[in-house]
């Protein structure tokens, strides 16, 4: 088997006397849809914070496409091909819809003129081309949700890491979201999902899950295996998988 | 709307040019501190207004400035012009550590940080002894305010010229990227470190020439005369009542804020602080963004947008 | 023997210098607003002080309950009618308030001078010291130095111990969990707004018998209290008290050693320095 995309290796991260990840590690191969879950505070953005470099583990390291990233600025990972959205959603207020996005687009344009060019292409892939022109803080917050997808795609990433992109979406416009990562699968974007409930939407996209919970690993798996996992079904205090979403 | 702007803008610069031809005495000199002014407003609009750091300190600049370029002309008989250049390469590269070091902080951190460094430098550089120790540096009379007048115009005209390419530039974008969000910028690929500098860089280098020129206007310079608190916050209003992170916004401000500073100078000379603080505050509340993005907003909505 | 003299004046201005950064930083903490004019309260007081001092003889102590209270309305008034009322949207927020404090700055100062002139004044009031073997202890300083702790237990004692030191405290700490928990985060704010600009009216007029002061030092005051809050840490109350200590120390010591115009740094250096090495202050809270 060729070398995983991300590979995540024995990390750990304290904040003062609290343990927020201990010793995690996990893989992602190219065009995969990881699904990382757990519980509120299980860790899953101070992995992400890691991962995209805004963060500095305690011990570990993470290697992408082959090459250890821990200790590269942020900015250095994004231009590797690592992008991001925030669980809340950041967009920039005061910048036009197509400037968000055009940001991005800087890594990969040649002038600012195709950056604004291709931020308007991304722009319209994800459906707020009537928005394009206005100031991103008089977005809704699907609509915003959409932007935070648009500004990371704009780096043309290999993978992407979505925290909780699905929190605050109608049901039809979650599946729409599902829908939207399993494209960017097919086209060899991978993914890693940070996802806190709407297990049945996970169950439906996911390649592979790893489970967290208070900071560790505790399952890891396609989703049959984990929806049976007893450790896993206890971390959610008992709720079941699967249904009733 | 950007014709009728750059109509203006022209004529009030074609005015500006041909100032000196009609006017001497107070009203010359109050022409060219209106354009210093103005000019000092667009230098601090850059690190304030587009990268989002607001500082209290950028007359340090100046006054290193005025101080390279008096110690020129006064002690190595450097012709001006030459020594003015040489002023802005210093507080420039004065910025460039300087930078490294203060951009760290954030918000109001930075902003009474570099109040404390600008203190500080005033400090050191007067304690040098070939600046006059405080008791001032006298410069030999040079050749009337003409000249330096057209220098300090050329340098504004340069710092507006120099706004409207960061306005439409990638440089521009990435700035205002930083300036609403730094942590995502940086995992948008933005390279907030070197943005930052060069800003600031920038911000020390308008000062810079423009102290260069004001050495010579004044020709005696003591600390209090080009560290001045007053022509700072007097730029620094004047870009927030224009428009912070516009391109007309000081320019706008500025030519406001003189006249209505005149007017109130000259009519209620012993309330003027008042009243101008009074005023600041209202317009504040009024206008929060400023005088150009005001405007630009009700053309948008005639338009409707 | 010199420096125990210095010691004991650097830890006595330290006192009422904790006074005023306590006003400072109860802004500072629970809206993250930079009161530039601060200063301009404490100096206002003081300069009323003096005044009142010299036209009706009245005691400054006696004014207290006085300038407190006018601080307090004044600053009410200021935060609900003005501050209020500005965007807080992401990233202008600091910069509008930055502003409007600066333009209440310059109108305080405006109206120190045009109500009181420009003159320096201060109240001649317990000129003498207090001869302990070799050192000189200035009743004034002990005075203003005793009154400055009592305030500033009492101003402690109001935080921790009651229902709205307790909401300060909230919603200083945690924005979100105050406005979840009910609380009217607005009225909070105009609150530990105008008991900032209060204290700081206090700390001024303890510190009318000890400085010749004129109603354009506003600025000094303000940056003084800034370093202190920084030094000590953002949102620590008691690192507060001891950045005022560390900040009185340093002027007393530096002012003689270096002479006054380097002395004139030494704050400002302090405060970069902690600034750059420890940027949450001494006691503050971890910056994430």
């Amino acid at each position: 088997m060729s070398d995983p995309l991300l590979a995540v290796e024995n990390v750990s991260v304290a904040f003062g006397g609290v343990q927020a990840l201990s010793d995690v590690s996990l893989e992602v191969r190219n065009g995969e849809i990881l699904a990382l879950i757990g519980p509120n505070g299980a860790g899953k953005t101070t992995l992400f914070n890691v991962i995209s470099g805004v963060l500095r583990p305690d011990a570990g390291q993470v290697h992408f496409a082959g090459r250890a990233i821990v200790g590269w600025a942020p900015h250095r990972i994004a231009r590797a091909g690592i992008a991001r959205t925030y669980q809340i959603v950041r967009p920039f207020g005061r910048l036009s819809v197509v400037d968000n996005v055009a940001v991005g687009a800087l890594v990969h344009a040649r002038s600012i003129g195709q950056a604004r060019n291709d931020a308007r292409d991304i722009v319209t892939f994800v459906g707020l081309e009537t928005y394009a022109d206005r100031p991103a803080s008089s977005l809704t917050l699907t609509q915003r949700k959409r932007l935070e997808v648009a500004r990371a795609l704009a780096l043309r990433p290999r993978l992407l890491l979505l925290d909780e992109v699905m929190a605050g979406l109608t049901p039809t416009e979650m599946d729409g979201m599902a829908e939207f990562v399993l494209r960017l699968s097919e086209r060899g974007i991978a993914a890693v999902a940070g996802i806190e409930h709407v297990m049945r939407l996970v169950m439906r996209i996911s390649h592979r899950i790893v489970v967290l919970d208070a900071g560790r690993r505790i399952a890891e798996g396609d989703p049959a295996a984990i929806q049976a996992d007893p450790a896993v079904i206890e971390a959610y205090l008992g709720a079941p998988l699967g249904r009733g979403d | 709307m950007k014709r009728g702007a750059a109509a203006i803008a022209a004529l009030v610069i074609v005015l500006l040019i041909l100032a000196p031809l009609r006017l001497n005495g107070y009203a010359m000199d109050l022409t060219y501190i209106t354009v210093l002014s103005i000019g000092l407003a667009y230098g601090w609009n850059i690190i304030s207004g587009y990268a989002g750091y607001f500082s209290f300190g950028q007359i340090a600049f100046f006054g290193v400035g005025a101080y390279a370029t008096g110690l020129l002309v006064a002690d190595l008989h450097w012709y001006w012009v030459p020594a003015a250049l040489v002023g802005g390469v210093a507080a420039c590269a004065l910025a460039i550590p300087l930078g490294y070091v203060m951009l760290r902080l954030r918000g109001p951190f930075f902003a009474m940080g570099m109040f404390g460094m600008a203190q500080m430098v005033r400090v050191l550089v007067t304690a040098i002894p070939a600046t006059g120790s405080g008791s001032g540096l006298f410069l030999p009379p040079g050749s009337g305010i003409t000249g330096v007048y057209y220098w300090t115009l050329a340098v504004c005209l340069g710092a507006i010229a120099l706004t409207m390419w960061i306005e439409g530039s990638a440089f521009g974008l990435r700035l205002r990227a930083l300036r609403e969000d730094e942590q995502v910028a940086a995992t948008l690929g933005v390279e907030t470190t070197r943005a930052k500098i060069t800003a600031f860089g920038l911000s020390a280098l308008i000062p810079g020439l423009l102290g260069g020129g004001y050495a010579l206007f004044l020709t005696y310079i003591e600390p209090d005369a080009v560290f001045s608190s007053r022509l700072d916050l007097q730029s620094i209003v004047m870009a927030i009542l224009g428009g912070l992170g516009t391109v007309w916004g000081p320019l706008v401000g500025g030519l406001v804020m003189t006249q209505i500073s005149e007017v109130l100078w000259a009519r209620f000379p012993e309330i003027y602080l008042m009243i101008f603080g009074g005023l600041l505050v209202a317009l504040l509340i009024a206008l929060p963004r400023g005088i150009v993005p005001a405007i630009a907003a009700r053309f948008a909505r005639r338009r409707g947008a | 023997m010199i420096l125990l003299q210095l010691a004991i004046n650097g830890v006595l201005l330290g006192g009422v210098l904790a006074l005023s950064a306590l006003g400072f930083n109860i802004v500072f903490g629970v809206m993250r607003v930079v009161n530039l004019a601060h200063g301009d309260f404490v100096v206002l007081a003081a300069v009323f002080a003096a005044y009142a001092f010299a036209q009706a003889g009245v005691n400054p102590l006696l004014l207290l309950p006085l300038t407190v209270a006018a601080g307090f309305v004044a600053g009410a008034l200021i935060h609900y009618l003005l501050l209020r009322r500005l965007p807080s949207e992401l990233a202008g927020a600091e910069a509008s308030s930055l502003t409007l404090t600066f333009g209440l700055s310059y109108f305080l100062t405006g109206a120190g001078l045009a109500i009181f002139g420009g003159r320096f004044v201060s109240v001649p009031f317990l000129t003498g010291a207090f001869q302990v073997g070799p050192l000189s202890i200035p009743q004034a300083r002990l005075l203003a130095f005793g009154v400055a702790v009592v305030l500033s237990l009492a101003f402690a004692f109001l935080l921790r111990s009651t229902a709205l030191g307790r909401a300060i405290r909230a919603t200083s700490q945690n924005l979100d969990g105050a406005l979840a928990c009910g609380l009217d985060v607005d009225r909070v704010r105009t609150i530990a707004f105008a008991l900032g600009t209060a204290v700081a009216a206090a700390a001024g007029t303890l510190m009318s018998f000890l400085y010749n002061l004129n109603a354009q030092q506003g600025v000094l005051f303000t940056v003084n209290a800034f370093a202190v809050v920084v030094i000590g840490g953002l949102g620590s109350y008691s690192g507060a008290v001891l950045g005022a200590l560390i900040l009185g120390l340093t002027e007393s010591f530096a002012s003689y050693f270096l002479g006054a115009t380097l002395a004139e740094a030494a704050p400002y250096m302090l405060f970069i320095l902690v600034l750059l090495i420890a940027p949450g202050g001494l006691r503050g809270r971890r910056v994430a």
